[in-house]
């Protein structure tokens, strides 16, 4: 935000910006493609969900771990040594406050009005007292903590079934209606392209792989040692919090899951 | 997916889903789609031993990892003693295993029963000693059925970050509970377990398993 300020008063004219009606042009095509995805391909139970592009996916989860090796994990190693932890805390805080306005969108959707509130008012809290968002302020004065929503999160609780497993190159792991999601968030609900400049969300995309890596990167390489096989690992974990934070604290369990613990080995 | 309800927190819940309910109805958007859906609480039985069970090992945990005169192998040691006294671990490897536990031989059984049981303690106690400094409480809990109850708690982490959920599956045999799967935001251990157990099995077979697992568990050996 401040830095988009920054960015939309340049002192002698940046070369090229782009105008509220391109990101708008882009944002409706966005919008027809992931459309087009989700109806091209049909709703498959939570339960079920396959993978019938294991070979494609495991081909690009291998790509993904060699980018993240050249590159990902050496940037956030260095950020994590260079930059003092109060530092890495604002730039989290800040970055998360920076999704606040798509959040609240995708909570307004799923019908949260609750939550909604919260998000907005840790929105003006943290981008006042906060300093830009630079400092969970909200957190200081009681707020609860914040809750993550996605479209992709909005169209499950609507009832729109995940389509087949998709691992995303530099994403990573997705379903076909998450993906579709990321394209909405991302190029509609999110206000930023249309206020600030190419450079500065090239920026902001950035510093919110490092940010993502060097929060996420302790959890991927316990789940990358504890695993018989890292893309199972990955697919499996994915595919299961995505369940849950479509079903959130209902606390569902599906059938398969139950009959699991049917099985007692009783003719031993 | 069944819903069972957290007791502790039910009341609010309710009238959070009134407030729900109102909000769609004047919500054009969930009118137009007539898709969303207010997920219902049913009244579930919640189970005070069982919370006062996973609660009572919440506070060893937070004990062991409190001491400052014990090293990092120490702490890890102990938290997989009291680990491995509180899980059904043959349980779980043979519901891991699943439909292939029937067809492994006796040798294959006592082979994977064993690396099994090093390579979980070993990530569980791992995990466990990440959660050092932070907070842990007991949400609630639901009787599942008449072995099994599920109880809810909460790691209340630092510095604002979100808390993480964790769910506790128990299984009772007489006045004793123990431990036969665990939720971590929604990730079981043991579905995680029998996807990664099955794909292997499904493309090494059963010798190549155990041959994995073994390479996997002395891994963990040299990264204590």
């Amino acid at each position: 935000m401040c830095r988009s300020d920054q960015r939309d008063r340049p002192p002698h004219g940046r070369p090229w910006r782009p105008s509220r009606g391109w990101g708008l042009r882009l944002g409706i095509r966005a919008l027809a493609l992931s459309l087009a995805i989700l109806i091209a391909v049909p709703p498959i139970p939570a339960a079920a969900v396959g993978d019938p592009l294991e070979p494609l996916n495991r081909g690009i989860f291998e790509f993904n771990r060699i980018v993240d090796g050249l590159v990902l994990k050496p940037a956030s190693q260095i950020y994590e040594v260079t930059v003092p932890e109060p530092g890495r805390r604002g730039v989290t805080n800040f970055l998360a406050n920076l999704r606040s306005p798509v959040i609240f969108v995708n909570h307004l959707l799923q019908g949260e009005r609750e939550q909604a509130g919260v998000t907005l008012g840790r929105f003006m809290i943290n981008s006042t007292m906060g300093i830009f968002g630079l400092f969970d302020f909200a957190t200081v004065v009681g707020v609860e903590p914040r809750r993550d929503a996605d479209f992709g999160q909005t169209l499950g609780v609507w009832g729109v079934g995940g389509g087949a497993y998709l691992v995303l190159p530099i994403l990573g792991p997705s379903t076909f209606r998450d993906a579709g999601g990321i394209a909405v968030d991302g190029f509609i609900f999110d206000p930023w392209p249309y206020l600030s400049d190419m450079e500065a969300q090239l920026a902001r995309r950035g510093a919110e792989a490092v940010d993502t890596r060097y929060r996420f990167g302790p959890l991927i390489d316990d789940l990358e040692a504890g695993s018989l096989d890292f893309y199972v690992a990955a697919r499996s974990a994915f595919l299961q919090n995505r369940a849950a934070r479509i079903a959130k604290g209902s606390l569902e369990r599906d059938e398969s899951y139950e009959s699991i613990f049917d099985d007692d080995f009783d003719d031993e | 997916m069944k819903a069972y309800s957290m007791t502790t927190s039910t009341t609010s819940e309710r009238s959070t889903a009134t407030d729900r309910a109102g909000w769609q109805r004047r919500s054009l958007l969930g009118l137009a789609l007539g898709l969303a859906t207010v997920p219902l609480v049913q009244p579930a039985m919640a189970n005070p031993t069982a919370e006062g069970f996973v609660a009572e090992i919440g506070e060893q945990v937070v004990e062991i990892l409190r001491q400052e005169d014990k090293s990092d192998d120490e702490k890890l040691a102990a938290l997989k003693t009291l680990l491995d006294s509180h899980t059904d671990l043959d349980l779980v490897a043979r519901l891991v295993l699943g439909r292939h536990w029937r067809t492994a031989s006796e040798e294959e059984r006592r082979d994977y029963v064993e690396l099994f049981r090093q390579i979980l303690m070993n990530t569980m106690a791992e995990r466990m000693s990440d959660y050092e400094g932070q907070t842990f409480e007991v949400v609630g809990s639901a009787v599942l059925n008449e072995r099994d109850t599920a109880v809810q708690t909460r790691i209340n982490r630092l510095r604002g970050a979100p808390p993480l959920r964790v769910d506790w599956r128990l299984r009772q045999t007489g006045d004793d509970f123990a431990i036969i799967d665990v939720i971590a935001e929604g990730v079981s251990l043991v579905v995680s377990q029998r996807n990664e157990v099955g794909s292997v099995i499904e493309r090494q077979g059963m010798s190549g398993l155990i041959e994995t697992m073994r390479e996997r568990s002395t891994n963990g050996e040299a990264v204590l």
